[in-house]
């Protein structure tokens, strides 16, 4: 379980920071979001699982095809949710902010990124679930290690037991880090905003 | 800091084609002045605020602040606008210093903003957020977030438009008291003609689109004014009469070529009768 955790967190974390960056480039740039944004929405409907294929080819048989396909899983859903969110904020708070005197990064981290923050926290809820399920894929489908694997030999030895156990440790682990991680982030948001 | 501004045009474009949104204008504003502009709806005095903020920049002539060109906005010239413009994912103290974030240490800067929040006299309500404030509150943390900047200029876009009358007499009040104490120039935008007589030094009226400065009103009433003295009714009389023409204008561009403005003619119903069954 450690090792399914430990790689997932990885993987989240790297999408977390380069989909939240993408998202807000895209957001930004006309140019960036006629060619990459409509990109983006097209390969988020592939499902994860279909990058499994490629990361083998690409990466052989290691942590890195995982790695990738989890980052596949997660970022995309991420970066469209910055995106939105980033396009739908207010124009009002960016020129009440300009007038005050902000601008360039200033502008982008003290305005822009909170005015967002709704609508990316959303997206990384979703992102976590795609990243979880992506995970799941690929160790079910060839890793060594990882709670994947577990249901995987668990199916082959015929022990029903083994598959409902590991079943349930995915889903509690799930459950897990929505609560500590996500459900807080919403409670805040909601308490900030007064709705969100 | 007084403010120059020379033959400054400004067209947009739209969807139509070009819209002449402000006339050439010149005007001369002195520093500490209380400058009021009215006018009909889409008249350009908005335009024109927004201009001077450096939000928008002249389709030709430009304007001067103390001799330097404005090109773009600044915290030396702070925009109050009508929605109050708070950021919701901060609470109040925190709006207040918001614009005072990167120029000076956490304490000291808490403390200014602790200042201006006890001037429009919501210190009670320090740690509160966004949405838990009424908009009378709303619109006097955005005052206290302005004043905090210490700006040259304050650009006030209809304010307490969005108020009920009574929470307006009373921001009136705290403003009249604010500006005799600070004395900044202030430039204050508004559909309410006796707001602006109260407030203003001097009131300056827009014609109807495409705007531009139809007459200037010096207002020679000593302060503190009340809103229902016979000085402000008559200057704000004399006023009404200039923008009804212009309302009438607008008006007719949106109503109906034959419109007018019939004098009371909306007091008088058709089924009228004089209580006798006559």
């Amino acid at each position: 379980m450690g090792v399914s955790v430990q790689r997932i967190l990885v993987g989240y974390l790297i999408s977390l920071v380069f989909g939240i960056g993408l998202g807000l480039l895209v957001g930004r740039f006309k140019f960036l979001d006629e060619t990459v944004g409509s990109l983006m929405v097209g390969l988020q409907v592939l499902p994860s699982i279909c990058w499994l294929p490629l990361a083998i080819l690409w990466f052989g048989l290691s942590e890195a095809a995982i790695q990738f396909v989890v980052i596949m899983g997660a970022l995309l859903s991420i970066a469209i949710a910055t995106d939105s969110g980033v396009k739908n904020i207010a124009p009002l708070y960016l020129r009440a902010a300009r007038t005050m005197g902000i601008s360039g990064i200033d502008l982008y981290t003290r305005v822009v990124l909170p005015a967002a923050l709704p609508s990316v926290a959303s997206g990384m809820k979703l992102g976590w679930s795609f990243a979880w399920r992506s995970l799941m894929a690929g160790e079910l489908l060839f890793v060594s290690v990882g709670l994947g694997h577990l249901l995987q030999t668990g199916r082959e030895l015929n022990d029903m037991a083994q598959v409902v156990a590991v079943m349930i440790v995915i889903v509690c682990v799930g459950l897990f880090f929505d609560q500590l991680v996500f459900a807080r982030l919403e409670r805040h948001l909601r308490r900030l905003w007064g709705t969100a | 800091m007084n403010l120059s501004i020379q033959k400054v045009m400004k067209e947009f474009e739209t969807r139509q084609g070009k819209l002449l949104a402000l006339q050439e204008t010149s005007l001369e504003i002195e520093s500490g002045e209380f400058l009021c502009f009215v006018g009909p709806s889409g008249c350009g005095k908005t335009t024109l605020l927004n201009l001077v903020a450096g939000l928008e920049t002249p389709s030709r002539g430009e304007i001067r602040s103390n001799g330097q060109k404005i090109t773009g906005p600044g915290s030396d010239r702070v925009v109050i606008f009508q929605e109050a413009a708070l950021f919701p994912w901060l609470n109040v103290i925190q709006n207040v210093e918001f614009g005072l974030v990167g120029r000076m240490g956490a304490g000291r800067r808490r403390d200014i903003a602790r200042t201006f929040l006890n001037l429009v006299h919501l210190g009670r309500f320090e740690t509160s957020y966004v949405h838990e404030l009424s908009g009378g509150m709303k619109s006097r943390v955005a005052l206290a977030r302005a004043l905090a900047l210490n700006p040259s200029i304050l650009l006030m876009d209809e304010p307490f438009a969005a108020l009920d009358a009574q929470t307006r007499d009373l921001l009136h009040e705290e403003l009249q008291e604010i500006w005799q104490r600070t004395r900044q120039t202030i430039l204050f935008v508004t559909h309410n003609v006796r707001e602006a007589v109260r407030l203003g030094n001097r009131v300056l009226v827009f014609t109807a689109r495409p705007g531009s400065i139809k007459k200037e009103f010096r207002i020679e009433l000593p302060r503190p004014r009340d809103i229902n003295s016979a000085g402000v009714l008559s200057y704000a009389q004399q006023i009404q009469r200039e923008l009804r023409e212009e309302i009438e204008k607008v008006l007719k561009e949106e109503v109906d070529r034959e419109w007018t403005l019939k004098k009371a003619d909306f007091l008088r119903p058709a089924g009228i009768d004089l209580g006798s069954g006559i």
